[in-house]
């Protein structure tokens, strides 16, 4: 017995609003991106003619195709970077931090960053990469290098530094959580018939934080894919990323071509969300043997 | 042949200096904007500071027309408010109806997910454009709300779930089993039981409209919020302005932070107290 019963009407009733937001919002935007890339002519109209030569126009254009692959890497290098790292930072916070108190504190260290502005995280890693930023200024202190290093501000090398600090705690969340529902006996049983610890973290902790690794990389994959902030913050107009287009072309009131790279950023988030989903498959298969 | 108790208390030094450095790492930026926003009047964006004054919040606050940052701070605020109250009431209904196990439920829960995964610059640019088409005029408190509560929404929908999953539900049957009607057993039991989590939900609706970006700047007509402004503001000049509003803002939320987090606290502290 519960205050609802079980397929009742009432239980549709209070479903209808949410529903009927995330439809309206969520769902038939994103189909109509997808029906506007498709739209010829000249006139902005639901009564356009459908033609591909928006994707035509898209793909004839080399430097538009090889930025998708250039935001692909991009992702790529940073889901790697922020994959290990948070990793480390997820093992030892929930295995080699015994009391309670520290764990709190180092948790809630990791945790308030994220419940502040992206945005203003992103523009606080300025005065860090400038060519009298705050990096230059320690490297010619410490004497490493004589001139400052112009490399920072406005380069692909910030953009990565400042990503990194941003989406390194979404890595490591899931594995904390996967971390944390390891039953203890199973690394005594291991531990208890002679295993090495090498062996007890490779072949037993390891493939059971697997779908946590798979899920925070999912989640930095999306985020960085769409992250077009920290890239127009600290990247300048010098470089783009794949939605840093769909602005351009946006502000330039080209909404046709907008919608096209906007389809295309979707289906590579799409196939990379697909791929996750069969690596966890596959662990599970391993798992039963 | 080193001994593995060796390797193991090693293994620990070298993952504890990795989490230590990474957490300077993360919260130097957020110190460094801290501090640089107490600089001197012709104090640049970097070190050196040319001394330490309250100029740059002065600034702030005498704002002319083009660089003033208090209508969008209360613009901000007050979107805040409406999502998280707007998320606090539709969360608790879509969790309920879950557990009704309605046909359909599954395809809920993907509809809901779908609102987490799906990128702001996608929703944002596609609500844009539906707009556009439906000729509806683009405004803070109009478009930009009903988009950004199709962000939060989904966030307290998994808290609340989260909570009806793990709560007590004896005493709502016993509340049931006594003749309560389910509408009263509903008020009087398990609202007040799952209340910690609907705080926790309207954390979530708060916070993420506050700072979002995405959305708000496909959505938001002429009448900037926070986020948006401050982004004009870097393109137009960076000065430690920024900075100053910046951190402002940023204690702004961690204020909010704590309020939320008090009150759950003192929440869940009076449900244990009175069920013992």
């Amino acid at each position: 017995m519960s205050t609802i019963r079980v397929r009742s009407p009432a239980s549709y009733w209070l479903a209808a609003p949410a529903a009927l937001w995330m439809l309206g919002v969520v769902v038939v935007p994103i189909a109509l991106l997808v029906w506007v890339s498709f739209w010829g002519g000249r006139a902005f109209s639901t009564s356009s003619p459908l033609t591909i030569d928006n994707y035509a126009r898209f793909f004839a254009n080399p430097v538009y195709v090889k930025l998708i692959f250039g935001t692909i890497l991009h992702t790529v290098g940073l889901m790697a970077v922020t994959g290990v790292l948070g990793y480390c930072i997820a093992y030892f916070l929930t295995m080699k931090v015994r009391s309670p108190l520290w764990r709190t504190a180092l948790f809630l260290a990791f945790i308030i960053p994220f419940w502040t502005s992206t945005l203003i995280r992103a523009i606080a890693w300025v005065p860090f990469l400038g060519v009298n930023g705050v990096i230059n200024q320690t490297l010619m202190f410490l004497g490493a290098t004589q001139s400052p290093i112009e490399a920072f501000l406005y380069s692909r090398t910030g953009i990565t530094m400042a990503q990194v600090s941003l989406y390194t705690m979404m890595a490591a969340g899931p594995v904390v959580y996967m971390l944390n529902s390891i039953a203890p006996q199973w690394r005594e049983a291991a531990m208890t018939l002679k295993a090495t610890p090498f062996t007890v973290f490779w072949r037993i902790v390891f493939p059971l934080t697997l779908p946590g690794v798979v899920i925070g990389q999912v989640l930095v994959f999306l985020n960085v894919m769409s992250d077009f902030a920290t890239v127009a913050t600290i990247g300048g107009n010098k470089h783009a990323l794949l939605p840093n287009l769909v602005l351009l072309f946006y502000e330039s009131s080209q909404h046709r071509a907008a919608s096209v790279v906007a389809v295309l950023l979707m289906l590579c988030m799409l196939v990379g969300v697909v791929i996750a989903l069969r690596v966890v498959d596959i662990r599970r298969l391993g798992a039963e043997r | 042949m080193i001994g593995w108790r060796f390797r193991l208390s090693l293994t620990s030094w070298i993952l504890g200096t990795v989490t230590v450095l990474f957490l300077a790492y993360q919260w130097l930026p957020i110190f460094t904007l801290g501090l640089l926003s107490f600089s001197g009047p012709t104090g640049g964006t970097t070190f050196p500071m040319n001394g330490t004054s309250l100029h740059w919040y002065q600034e702030v606050w005498r704002a002319t027309v083009m660089n003033d940052f208090k209508p969008p701070l209360l613009r901000s605020s007050l979107l805040a408010l409406a999502c998280s109250a707007t998320t606090i009431v539709l969360s608790i209904m879509a969790a309920q109806a879950m557990r009704g196990q309605f046909r359909g439920n599954g395809w809920f829960f993907y509809l809901m997910l779908l609102g987490i995964m799906a990128p702001g610059i996608l929703v944002g640019f596609g609500f844009a454009i539906m707009m556009r088409l439906m000729d509806v005029e683009l405004s803070w408190d109009t478009t930009t709300f009903l988009v950004q509560v199709s962000w939060t929404l989904p966030f307290g929908f998994l808290t609340m779930l989260a909570v009806f999953n793990r709560f007590d539900r004896k005493v709502e049957e016993a509340a049931l089993t006594l003749g309560a009607s389910r509408v009263t057993a509903f008020r009087r039991i398990t609202l007040p039981l799952v209340l910690p989590g609907v705080i926790g939900a309207g954390l979530f609706g708060f916070s993420l409209s506050y700072d979002e970006y995405a959305r708000s700047m496909f959505t938001t007509g002429p009448d900037a919020t926070l986020p948006l402004a401050v982004m004009a503001q870097l393109d137009r000049q960076l000065t430690p302005e920024i900075y100053a509003v910046g951190t402002t803002t940023t204690l702004f939320s961690l204020i909010a932070i704590t309020i939320f987090t008090f009150a759950f606290w003192a929440m869940r502290r009076s449900t244990n107290l009175e069920r013992s």
